[in-house]
């Protein structure tokens, strides 16, 4: 039987990238607890765990580097060498090295020698230990699954062709039960080894009946048998009782050519056979015995055939390795695979279930009904609504991963620029477990990287400069996430000198983004960092800048329809907010009806709805229309100038007038009253991109099918907020319109392709 | 049908042994470390064991202490499942009652054959 263990390998790199991310959190804690044993433990635990699986799948660079790593661990476990920080940023970079390794395209790395960088560091680890190494590279031999056949197998076949008389002496200890060991066990395999010709019971030991202990064992044995196997093999069955048992092995010198003998049972003469039976109430040892006829052409085959399986096996892993290295995605081997705890699958396995009954349930009563059956219909239709809901939101959950597994990975970011700057900076981190949507997380991993860059290079100062300003020297970069108001916000706030706004507005004004005689708030100007091409650090340093801006981070949260803002005090420090919706795919709708279409308003985001007379819109110059509500004057946007929707019918027009709504809504960080005709209703919504299919529109986050299968455009609220508005209060632009036209019409018409409940593509 | 306990806090090696033993006909039963092995082995009798020695919670010399002094499980055999080539550690799972050892990275044919051996 041939076992191929290739499929388990995607889990153990899955598995050991989890490990090194341990690793390196463990290492950047170890720094301020450098005396932690059971932080020590887990890195230890983590790197052994890399080495166990590693040599299971060949990947012998991997094997050896951690067996190294894992070696100074230990001696860090057994405080033979100390965590200094020189010791703790070798381990750092080592952690880099595995996850080179673990990349490392499978198919031709293992041939190859080790990469340059692994095996200078794995000298510089050896460096590190004092005096010669305890695990020494036999024992790392043992911890590499043997690829090619032994060749001390192949001698030891060779030579077996001939059958060898052997005497096997074994008598154990009287403890030997309580190893778990059975000597009857030990007996019968040794027999399957060769022909018994005799078996001699020693029952010497055996104390009187009453004396017996059946905890213990009194008796021992020798056995003669006739077998092709070395001696070595003989003492192989004995492998793991060595220390429990007296085991002699000697052979007559003289081959046996003869055909095995009968099977001879010798019971010692002197005894009786009664006490032994006692003494030992299994089996009778000899009783079980038996002698299989091994024939040496047999054995042989056996061992041509083993010969032959590994190399196959290698063959074929190695075809499955490249096939799995090219359905890789070219981001570096990031898998894009969700490890789902299995109780969530249950779960949706009955959730599932449910949804099922329910519907044959609805069915059923469509089928035989009767007026009076309906509110029995409409309690099983909102049966379906529920168990759909909850598989939603069960669904989406699957998706959802703790923003710590992205957070981990600053410590060292925060580590590397502390050690090349010489400032002194403590990253902070607080709402590890709330929990983000996946594919937002890796979204986020961008941005975060340029923020945390951002502000332990240019914001945190020097320490000179920060005793001189009465500052603690060390510098705290807070990495925070929470929920707010149904939103996910993550915040990046540091203690350095903030923003100097003053030197933004000179930057602004020489790359040409604002005019000298621009007047703008230090809010506005502190916002300008955000746009394309803006720096304001005067060289750009190794660390930050190469090139790509602030903008990025905003265009990347915009993509994910969320907010970039900003807040900085000088001398005190920044605070960059970003703040996120709490998934992609589905949010909950506020219906409104805009002269003949039907839009989706993010329900999240509405804060009030109030009836809008014509005489309460107030024209103020430079910021246009405004509704005046509880003494807060709100600015308006008309929603179908603003796309476009034009009015079909003069009566529309008319009852527009008398019951148009403002609907009052939070778009980043202002109020706006968005102008609608109707409230239809509210409802989950599955959000649809616009931009798989077509371009972006401003304004537009994307759009939803209809129960009725009409496509609704879904308004990006805190887009709009972040546009200004008194222009956008201008006639619309004719691309704008006619390219939502364009779209809404060809949504529609895919949608009627999709029709038949296909709700996949979920964005 | 032989059950065998496999005690590994490694997901993957937990995966690849129970596997193994699945192909070699044994039924498998799984824990992640020491303390859930015991939490498991008091719903259940298993015919033997094959423990990991490096894990959180539990180590695997402890589990193999705690399993011999349970009656049902006195004689049964307990292999080390174990990366450790260290001759010490070896020796600490012997004395701890460990019937035998075998050494990760494993080979599932040989995995097979030691458990047959072991095994009455």
């Amino acid at each position: 039987m041939k076992i191929d263990l290739s499929q388990f390998r995607q889990l153990f790199l899955q598995e050991s990238a989890e490990h090194i991310a341990l690793m390196e959190t463990g290492l950047l804690r170890l720094r301020t607890a450098p005396g932690d044993v059971e932080l020590l433990n887990g890195i230890f635990r983590s790197a052994h765990s890399i080495k166990g699986g590693a040599g299971s799948f060949g990947l012998k660079h991997l094997a050896h580097f951690t067996h190294s790593l894992e070696n100074l661990l230990d001696r860090m476990r057994s405080l033979e060498v100390q965590a200094t920080d020189e010791v703790i940023g070798t381990l750092l970079r080592s952690v880099d090295v595995l996850r080179n390794l673990l990349d490392a395209d499978p198919s031709v790395s293992e041939d190859e020698p080790m990469p340059a960088d692994a095996v200078d560091l794995d000298a510089r680890i050896t460096a590190l230990l004092p005096g010669e190494s305890a695990l020494t590279e036999t024992t790392l031999e043992l911890a590499l699954l043997p690829q090619e056949p032994r060749q001390s197998q192949a001698a030891t076949v060779e030579e077996a062709r001939q059958i060898t008389l052997y005497k096997v002496e074994f008598r154990p200890d009287r403890e030997i039960f309580s190893s778990g060991t059975n000597p009857i066990t030990l007996l019968r395999n040794l027999a399957a080894l060769g022909t018994v010709s005799c078996c001699h019971l020693h029952t010497d030991d055996l104390p009187a009946l009453a004396d017996l202990d059946t905890s213990q064992c009194y008796l021992g044995w020798t056995v003669e048998l006739a077998s092709h196997s070395s001696a070595e093999e003989l003492r192989e069955v004995f492998e793991f009782v060595e220390h429990l048992a007296e085991i002699r092995i000697s052979s007559s010198d003289r081959t046996h050519s003869d055909r095995p003998q009968q099977l001879l049972f010798a019971l010692p003469r002197d005894e009786v056979a009664e006490t032994q039976i006692a003494a030992q109430p299994a089996t009778s040892p000899a009783a079980t015995l038996s002698a299989p006829e091994t024939q040496p052409a047999e054995a042989q085959r056996v061992f041509v055939e083993r010969r032959k399986a590994p190399d196959e096996d290698r063959r074929k892993s190695t075809v499955s390795d490249r096939r799995q290295s090219s359905a890789r995605p070219a981001a570096g081997g990031e898998s894009t695979s969700i490890r789902v705890a299995i109780d969530k699958v249950d779960r949706l396995i009955d959730l599932v279930g449910e949804l099922v009954i329910a519907h044959v349930m609805t069915a059923q009563m469509v089928e035989d009904f009767e007026p009076s059956c309906l509110p029995k219909l409409r309690e099983s239709v909102a049966a379906m609504e529920r168990n759909t809901r909850e598989l939603h939101e069960r669904v989406m959950g699957i998706r959802m991963l703790p923003v710590g597994t992205l957070f981990q990975r600053y410590s060292r970011t925060v580590y590397e620029i502390a050690q090349t700057t010489g400032k002194q900076i403590r990253l902070e981190m607080s709402g590890e477990e709330t929990e983000i949507d996946k594919s937002m997380l890796e979204l986020l991993g961008d941005p975060l990287t340029h923020l945390i860059r951002n502000a332990a290079d240019h914001g945190i100062e020097a320490p000179e400069v920060r005793l001189a300003a009465g500052k603690p020297v060390e510098g705290i970069i807070e990495l925070r996430a929470f929920h707010r108001a149904g939103r996910i916000v993550i915040e990046v706030c540091e203690d350095g000198a903030g923003i100097n706004v003053e030197r933004v507005r000179q930057k602004a004004i020489e790359s040409g983004l604002i005019a000298p005689e621009t007047q703008m708030s230090d809010e506005q100007l502190q916002m300008l960092i955000f746009e394309p091409g803006f720096s304001t650090k005067e060289e750009i340093s190794d660390l930050s800048g190469r090139g790509v801006g602030m903008d990025v981070v905003k265009r990347n949260v915009q993509q994910m329809n969320g907010t970039v803002s900003l807040t900085s005090e000088k001398g005190r420090g920044a605070t960059v907010t970003i703040e996120l919706p709490l998934t992609l795919a589905i949010l909950e709708g506020l219906l409104v009806r805009v002269a003949d279409r039907t839009l989706v308003l993010p329900l999240l985001a509405v804060i009030e709805t109030v009836p809008l007379r014509d005489e309460q819109i107030v024209r103020v110059a430079q910021q246009g229309e405004v509704v005046v509500i509880r003494g807060v004057s709100i600015p308006l946007l008309r929603l179908a100038r603003f796309l476009g929707v034009t009015q079909q019918t003069v009566d529309a027009r008319e009852e527009n007038s008398n019951r148009r709504l403002a609907v009052i809504v939070e778009a980043g960080r202002r109020k706006i009253g968005l102008v609608v005709d109707e409230l239809l209703g509210q409802q989950q919504v599955v959000v649809k991109s616009l931009e798989r299919n077509l371009h972006r529109i401003d304004g537009l986050m994307g759009a939803t099918i209809l129960g009725d299968g009409r496509v609704a455009p879904i308004v990006d609220v805190t887009g709009i907020g972040a546009l200004d508005l008194f222009s956008l209060q201008a006639p619309v632009n004719e691309l704008q319109l006619s390219a939502l036209r364009d779209q809404t019409a060809r949504a529609a018409a895919s949608s009627q392709r999709n029709r038949g409940g296909i709700t996949n593509e979920l964005v | 049908m032989r059950k065998v306990l496999i005690v590994d806090d490694a997901v993957s090696m937990r995966q690849m042994v129970s596997f193994t033993l699945k192909q070699g006909g044994y039924e498998v039963v799984e824990a992640e470390h020491g303390q859930d092995a015991l939490n498991k082995l008091a719903g259940t009798t298993v015919d033997l064991i094959l423990t990991d020695l490096n894990m959180p919670v539990m180590d695997g010399i402890t589990l193999i202490q705690n399993v011999r002094r349970m009656p049902s499980m006195k004689s049964k055999p307990i292999l080390m499942l174990t990366t450790e080539g260290l001759a010490a550690k070896k020796e600490q799972g012997k004395a701890a009652g460990a019937t035998g050892w075998i050494v990760k990275p494993f080979d599932p044919e040989k995995l097979l054959q030691t458990l047959a051996k072991v095994l009455p």
